[in-house]
């Protein structure tokens, strides 16, 4: 609240000049179509002083006779009229036909979305809001054809993005795009408030992105805060909601009376005695006296709903001279799993443009974001999938357990505490997210309107300051914490960017041209500080600090840091013939100092024709608008680290004689890296049909990213080093179609979808016919021809249902099979079943991915729908798989239920007994399960009141909304979340259904 | 006025320029953060200690799925930990299964551990170019070779061919060969008798600049375990010899003690993993997770003191056969008993009664409830609970792992001889003798290899496959066929994990 108070605080501080003048001037605004247009804003030329019409589309103002007068409003073109001492103007405003003069960021300049050759999508701010999200880029998902987002439901977490698929082994953090938040690099944008964006565009192709040259191969993606705009009347707005959080889709887990059933019939003779043990200890159940009486569902027990809420005050505006834009905005989010886990993140946002000369423009920014995020523990989901439902959460009889009296799993006999609860409540980990981002820029016009030069200098500032603190506890002999500990990491990230760009435009007769001729200097330093302390007074959270520890843990405190550069000289001419031929083309030259390779080229070539130019279809009653184009460029991607597992030398301590000592060891693997490249083409087609009604966008592309850094592993000693070994290619189809109409002035409605498609492949290996990935049990493959990591193993074809099946198979017979193990497929018909019959199994890339769009709106009513999905993917339930290693856990309720307990009752799973015996613990389809979902995305209906009075004053425009975000998924995979980024699912955080009711004022 | 404006405009655009060219020298930046070893100062002679600390280092922090995959086979062991890592199980009855993960681990431990060993070579020699006294840099070098060797010592007893690496590059196995078991252990004795005179003549405790460090003794007995397995006896006796003769070594009087605390470094030992908790009660502490060992759920003396996982059991074919022979001092310390196993051993009738001593009671007061994993635990892998330094919980922690102790050395020593051998130094029954007597057991006038043999199986129960690796050998297969498991000779080794195979051409 107190942070609320000086957000208000703040807002009323802004003040406001006004002018006087003698003529009073009045009239109608209305559109094509005759119908009034309320909420346009009419200013006079120079002033901030202005008006705005009402529910009939009439205004007045006073106004100098000779002045000129600004009527604006979204979606309508911006007209001047000079008032020419009349004292009715009536306007009537045209509708701004997208296509036609929208302009997009593109990277060191705009360009008009007419002229683009190349595959750009924006998303504008009124569609990011709709998501209740902290994180902006969720609400992307579904709405651009070709981007992959992979929720993540832990509070201050951002999604997984990809662009096209993925260009790079994944794995060692360069899967990312690039985020340019007005001109500064990041690598996620989780600080940003989404209603403090203007536009997110997303650079798709290579041709877009080329201008970031060495940082652009996994896509760029391109922020846009909100600024003011110059002769703009003040407007204050106030935006926010709140609402709950539910989990979805809880994964159903066996129950007591299930898994005594499985525990029993496992064979093994210790697992029936722990049923036996829970029987003495917690009694017999009365449905069913071989049952213990407990039957605990742990993820109800870790689960619980949770808020969200967001509160963000605008003020926006500008004059003659200058533009302004401010903001704050306090998002809160509380987590869905029961512990100290949630997300705070309070922002503060400026930004201003001055004209200070006729031929010099200033302007800068600045946001100020500190977030307070208490981390998930995230071994609780493991824990509580694999904990026993014949546990209770509390076991008063466990009389030594403290400081809560916890049950233990040991208790009965199983290996682990299995209890998820002392990890969850003696936990406390603490991140303090601040990050102070600046730039300021000036402008030169050395010819007007024709050559200017502008100079940036970025500046973002990240401090991390974590604190993770683990409580004591004592709920067996192995089950306890002995030590409280602390531990720090302080690190803190100094990003400067400054950019230098010459640009020039100008046409002459037909010839339209832009050159841009730039230059970059970057510099990255980061440092880290850590360090560890034990036994501090536990009681007071002020007293948690190492300080006050008894013990510092020597060998715990580390001390780290990078700093790189790179230079960059980029340029970029745009050439248009009668707005009918486009070219285009860009080359960045970029020096990074962390290779040994230091310089990398980046260039790019468009061409685009627009058809509806042409005399043959120009005036077309059907086509509005026609482009063919095509693209190829050149990307390179430097999040590669410089070399792997470079010749470097570690200390290590030991104890020899009982005293510490340090040593050094020399790792013996090493590979010099360079930066990946990577080459697209794409060809599309935009068009707009049926007065515009019906828009269409289309895009085929072929990435093939070459050097690709794979991860290679060691022969022998294991781990993997990176090496540039591979051609990684990503082609697919994009469409996205978009129906907008009108049935009459009260009911507007509008329809899209997109569909993309995408075929990951690996071209080449240099050689090598594959490259092993993911874990020696649970193989995933690199092969030529086929997707990278592709789960590898073998393909079960049933169960062995009797003993005569058995019998008529040597290889089983001989292998000493029983009814109940899996029967695999013999690939190489060679009549064994050896490692010789793997096959791919399938590709955690969705091959398929859709989103749908509708909505319609009477008067003030507007509800809206999307719709997102996928196909294709496969996910690895790494779950299941534990048993490898451990087999007394739990176990999810379809395969209890489903597993072959006799002749004729499941060819799918194993028997109890079989999912312990090697043979069906191999990799096989078994564990690799279909990922397809189909999800209701966003469901909105929201009451707008215009032009109402209440108790006699003007009410300002008030927006009335109710949300419901995610609120069902359809999906078969055995996992409570289909969106597992990398395809593994051994514990992923829940994607909660969010509803909220929000509330949008301008004043 | 328009001078001015274009004069600030011209500075203004050229100054942005020059300035953001002038920054390109930054590209040839080095990386912070790194000691590149390209730029060791090898000159630094007083340095040449830290790559063999580091093997050390690499060494004591062997993963505890290691030793318990080599040594789980003979009948002096079961797998215990029942319904836990049931490949772990199959493979103590012979029934083995390549992608169990850890015969992965344990060879890419292991590997990993030689090319450290490689890789401390090559560097200590560097620094030795430029020390005066080059002896040093020799024995260090004579010390990463003896580490080397016991590495590629288990992985041929466990796998039988295997690759012998040449450099500190894993991938020059990408194309290296196959050498077999006995071509691995003759390299071994043959890396032994370079390493031996460069190794200070003392018993590792002695050692001063790495106390409990590799020794010569340490090397001859790693040459004697070699050529015990290519059943080159004269070569046993002659190595073993020359540790018996030296007089350094003796064996521990209290048993019971020497796998305590008060074994850590003792006069018994010729090789040992060494862990401390360096006397805090909280804080640094170098391990080794002997949980693995521990029963589950006991009434620890000093409560608190955290249990164990209940992997690794004695076998009831071992304790009748301790209490056949009379045992109390070596069964004591080598079994640690629950109710349910001795009402388990009491079921057959010839040991109806047992001796009053053995009890689930520990004689530090440690109680063993019966817990379902296991019927009996290891006690040579035991710490009692009153001899953890206090605010210690884990199971062992500030325990020592022996490797190699004497009573080997004297029992390889009389079985050479038993097998034909000859030395001065001892004899046979004498050795064997020696051993007995610390044991509480009565002198024998005289041995045969069988008794020879028996009395390993007494004395070195659970102590790195010994037996195991010994009745292979010896083709008793009958002896290693108990408790319904069947031995034959095509067990003797495990197979090559399958993610090896897929990896190195040379195993497929």
């Amino acid at each position: 609240m107190k942070k609320l108070f000086v957000l208000l605080n703040l807002l009323l501080s802004v003040s406001f000049l006004f002018a006087q003048n003698p003529l009073n001037v009045k009239g109608t605004v209305t559109d094509v179509k005759n119908e009034p247009v309320p909420g346009v804003s009419i200013l006079i030329k120079g002033t901030m002083q202005g008006a705005i019409t009402d529910a009939d589309g009439q205004y007045s103002i006073q106004v100098d006779p000779q002045g000129v007068l600004v009527f604006s409003f979204v979606g309508y073109k911006t007209q001047e009229i000079a008032v020419n001492n009349r004292t009715t103007i009536n306007v009537q405003m045209s509708e701004e036909t997208i296509g036609v003069d929208e302009v997009v960021v593109v990277g060191y300049g705009t360009q008009k979305v007419k002229d683009l050759t190349s595959s750009i999508s924006t998303i504008k701010s009124d569609d990011l809001v709709k998501t209740p999200a902290g994180q902006a880029m969720q609400a992307l998902q579904g709405k651009v054809a070709g981007l992959q987002v992979v929720s993540n439901g832990a509070p201050g977490n951002s999604p997984t993005i990809r662009v096209r698929g993925i260009g790079s082994y994944p794995g060692n953090e360069n899967e990312a795009p690039l985020y340019v938040v007005d001109g500064m690099f990041f690598d996620n944008i989780d600080f940003l408030n989404p209603a403090d964006i203007a536009s997110i565009s997303v650079l798709k192709d290579a041709s877009a992105a080329a201008i970031y040259g060495v940082r652009a191969a996994n896509g760029v993606v391109l922020i846009e805060t909100k600024s003011g705009a110059y002769n703009m009347k003040s407007e204050i707005s106030y935006d926010g909601y709140y609402g709950y959080q539910v989990a979805q889709n809880v994964l159903k887990m066996a129950n007591a009376e299930q898994f005594t059933t499985m525990a029993l019939e496992s064979g093994s003779a210790a697992d029936a005695t722990y049923i036996l043990n829970a029987m003495q200890r917690y009694g017999r159940s009365r449905v069913n006296p071989n049952v213990p009486d407990v039957n605990t569902d742990w993820y109800k027990e870790i689960l619980r709903p949770a808020s969200i809420m967001n509160h963000s005050m605008n003020v926006a505006g500008g004059n003659q001279k200058a533009t302004y834009s401010l903001g704050t905005n306090y998002f809160a989010q509380e987590g869905i799993l029961d512990m100290k886990n949630e997300y705070e993140r309070f922002n503060l946002r400026s930004k201003i443009d001055f004209k200070a000369t006729d031929w010099m423009t200033i302007g800068g920014n600045m946001i100020l974001s500190n977030a307070l995020k208490y981390d998930q523990e995230a071994g609780a989901w493991n824990q509580a999938y694999f904990a026993v439902p014949i546990l209770p959460v509390y076991d008063e009889s466990n009389e030594d357990a403290w400081p809560v009296k916890y049950a233990n799993a040991q208790d009965l006999g199983y290996r682990s505490g299995q209890n998820p609860f002392p990890t969850l409540k003696f936990s406390n980990n603490r991140l303090k997210i601040r990050k102070v981002l600046a730039n300021f820029y000036v402008k030169v016009d050395l010819l007007p309107e024709k050559l200017s030069f502008k100079s940036t200098y970025n500046h973002a500032f990240t401090s991390l300051d974590e604190r993770l603190i683990s409580l004591p506890y004592f709920i067996g002999n192995s089950f306890q914490r002995a030590n409280a500990s602390i531990t720090r990491n302080m690190s803190n990230y100094s990003d400067q960017i400054w950019d230098n760009v010459l640009t020039y435009t100008d046409k002459f007769d037909k010839h339209g041209i832009t050159v841009m001729l730039g230059s970059s200097f970057r510099d990255e330093a980061y440092n880290r500080l850590s360090a560890q302390g034990l036994n501090f007074p536990i009681g007071h959270e002020e007293s948690w600090y190492i300080d006050q520890a008894e013990t510092i843990v020597s060998d715990a405190v580390h001390d780290e840091g990078t700093r790189q550069y790179g230079m960059s000289y980029f340029g970029r001419v745009s050439y248009n013939y009668n707005d009918r031929y486009l070219l285009y083309g860009t080359m960045r030259a970029d020096g990074s100092s962390k290779y040994q390779q230091k310089w990398g080229y980046f260039p790019t070539v468009g061409a685009g024709w627009v058809l509806t130019e042409e005399s043959f279809l120009k005036d077309n009653p059907t086509i509005d608008f026609l482009k063919l184009r095509a693209s190829w460029g050149k990307l390179g991607n430097d999040n590669i680290q410089a070399s792997d597992g470079a010749i470097t030398t570690n200390v290590v301590t030991t104890a020899i004689n009982g005293v510490l000592v340090s040593g050094t060891t020399t790792s013996s693997t090493y590979s010099s890296l360079k930066w990946e490249v990577t080459e697209e083409t794409n060809v599309g087609v935009t068009a707009k049909f049926l007065k515009n009604r019906l828009s269409v966008d289309g895009d085929y592309y072929i990435r093939d990213t070459k050097n690709a850094a794979i991860s290679v592993t060691i022969p022998a000693i294991g781990g993997t080093v990176l090496k540039n070994v591979g051609i990684i290619r990503n082609s697919g189809i994009e469409l996205s179609l978009n129906w907008d109409d009108q049935i009459n002035k009260d009911i507007k409605y509008s329809v899209g979808a997109n569909i993309s498609t995408l075929k990951n492949e690996v071209r080449d290996l240099y050689g090598q016919p594959y490259i092993d990935g993911g874990s020696a049990e649970f193989r995933q493959r690199s092969i030529v021809g086929e997707p990278l990591l592709a789960f590898y193993g073998r393909e079960v074809i049933g169960v062995y249902q009797n003993q005569d099946e058995i019998d008529a198979d040597p290889f089983a017979k001989a292998n000493g099979l029983v009814p109940g193990d899996f029967k695999y497929k013999d690939q190489n018909k060679d009549g064994k079943i050896n490692d010789d019959d793997r096959v791919v199994l399938g590709s955690y890339f969705p091959s398929f991915m859709y989103g749908m769009n509708f909505s319609i709106s009477y008067k003030d009513l507007e509800l809206t729908t999307s719709m997102v999905g996928q196909t294709g993917n496969k996910i690895l339930n790494r779950k299941r798989g534990e048993i490898i290693w451990t087999a007394d856990g739990n176990m999810d309720a379809d395969l209890a239920k489903n597993r072959w307990h006799g002749e004729g009752t499941s060819n799918k799973y194993p028997s109890s007994s079989g999912l312990r015996r090697g043979w069906n613990q191999k990799m096989s389809d078994y564990f690799v399960e279909d990922g397809s979902f189909f999800r209701i995305q966003n469901v909105q209906l929201a009451y707008t009141l215009r032009g109402k009075e209440m108790f006699g004053a003007q009410m300002p425009e008030t927006r009335i909304s109710l949300t419901a975000d995610r609120p069902l998924t359809l999906f078969k995979y055995n996992g409570f979340n289909p969106e597992v980024a990398n395809g593994i699912d051994t514990q992923t955080y829940p994607v909660p259904a969010v509803y909220t009711i929000g509330l949008n004022v301008k004043f | 006025m328009k001078l001015i404006k274009n004069t600030i405009k011209l500075t203004l655009f050229v100054a942005g320029l020059f300035l953001a060219t002038a920054c390109e020298d930054k590209l040839d930046a080095p990386a912070e953060n790194r000691s590149f070893t390209e730029s060791t100062d090898y000159t630094i002679t007083s340095n040449i200690k830290l790559p063999l600390i580091g093997l050390y280092a690499e060494f004591y922090g062997t993963q505890w799925e290691n030793f318990p995959l080599i040594s789980v086979r003979g009948d002096d062991v079961n797998a215990g930990g029942l319904g836990d890592q049931q490949d772990y199980a199959e493979t103590d009855k012979f029934n083995y299964n390549k992608d169990y993960w850890m015969y992965n681990s344990l060879w890419q431990n292991y590997y990993a551990d030689i090319f450290v060993a490689h890789s401390t070579m090559d560097e200590v020699a560097k620094y030795n170019q430029y020390a005066s006294n080059k002896a040093l840099g020799e024995q260090y070098i004579a010390e990463a070779k003896t580490i080397r060797a016991w590495y590629l010592f288990n992985l041929a007893r466990v796998w039988g061919s295997i690759f012998v690496p040449t450099s500190s590059d894993p991938s020059d196995l990408l194309v290296a060969e196959l050498k077999t078991k006995d071509e691995v252990m003759q390299h071994i004795s043959a890396q032994m008798d370079e390493a031996i005179p460069n190794l200070p003549e003392v018993r590792p405790n002695e050692r001063v600049d790495i106390t409990g460090g590799v020794t010569k003794y340490t090397a001859l007995a790693i040459k004697a375990l070699a050529n015990l397995e290519l059943k080159n006896y004269q070569a046993v006796a002659d190595a073993t010899s020359q540790i018996i003769s030296s007089g350094k070594f003796s064996l521990e009087p209290d048993f019971y003690e020497l796998f305590k605390i008060k074994g850590k470094l003792n006069n018994e030992n010729l090789l040992e993993l060494q862990y401390s908790d360096f006397g805090q009660g909280s804080g640094d502490a170098k391990t080794y997770l002997f949980a693995f060992f521990g029963p589950q759920g006991w009434t620890p003396a000093v409560s608190g003191a955290g249990d164990g996982w209940g992997f690794y059991e004695p076998s009831l074919k071992y304790i009748k056969f301790m209490l056949d022979r009379g045992e109390t001092i070596r069964l004591e310390t080598s079994v640690l008993f629950t109710d349910r196993g001795i009402t388990e051993i009491k079921k057959d009738s010839k040991y109806a009664t047992l001796p009053a001593w053995i009890s689930n009671t520990t004689r530090d007061g440690d109680r063993i409830n019966d817990y379902p994993r296991a019927l009996f635990a290891s006690g040579k892998h035991y710490l009692p609970s009153n001899q953890l330094t206090p605010g210690r919980t884990d199971y062992g922690t500030n325990k020592n792992f022996t490797c190699i102790r004497y009573a080997e050395i004297l029992l390889m020593h009389a079985e050479a001889l038993t097998q034909g051998a000859t030395s001065s130094a001892m004899t046979a029954v004498a050795a064997v003798n020696a051993v007995r007597a610390r044991a509480g057991m009565s002198a024998l006038s005289s041995v045969t290899n069988e008794q020879v043999m028996n009395e390993k199986y007494a004395e070195l129960a659970m102590e790195w496959g010994t037996r195991f690796y010994d009745m292979v050998r010896l083709g008793k297969y009958a002896e290693l066929s108990y408790d319904g498991r069947t031995f034959t000779e095509n067990k003797t080794f495990l197979p090559y994990p399958q993610n090896q195979v897929d990896l190195l051409p040379a195993l497929k």
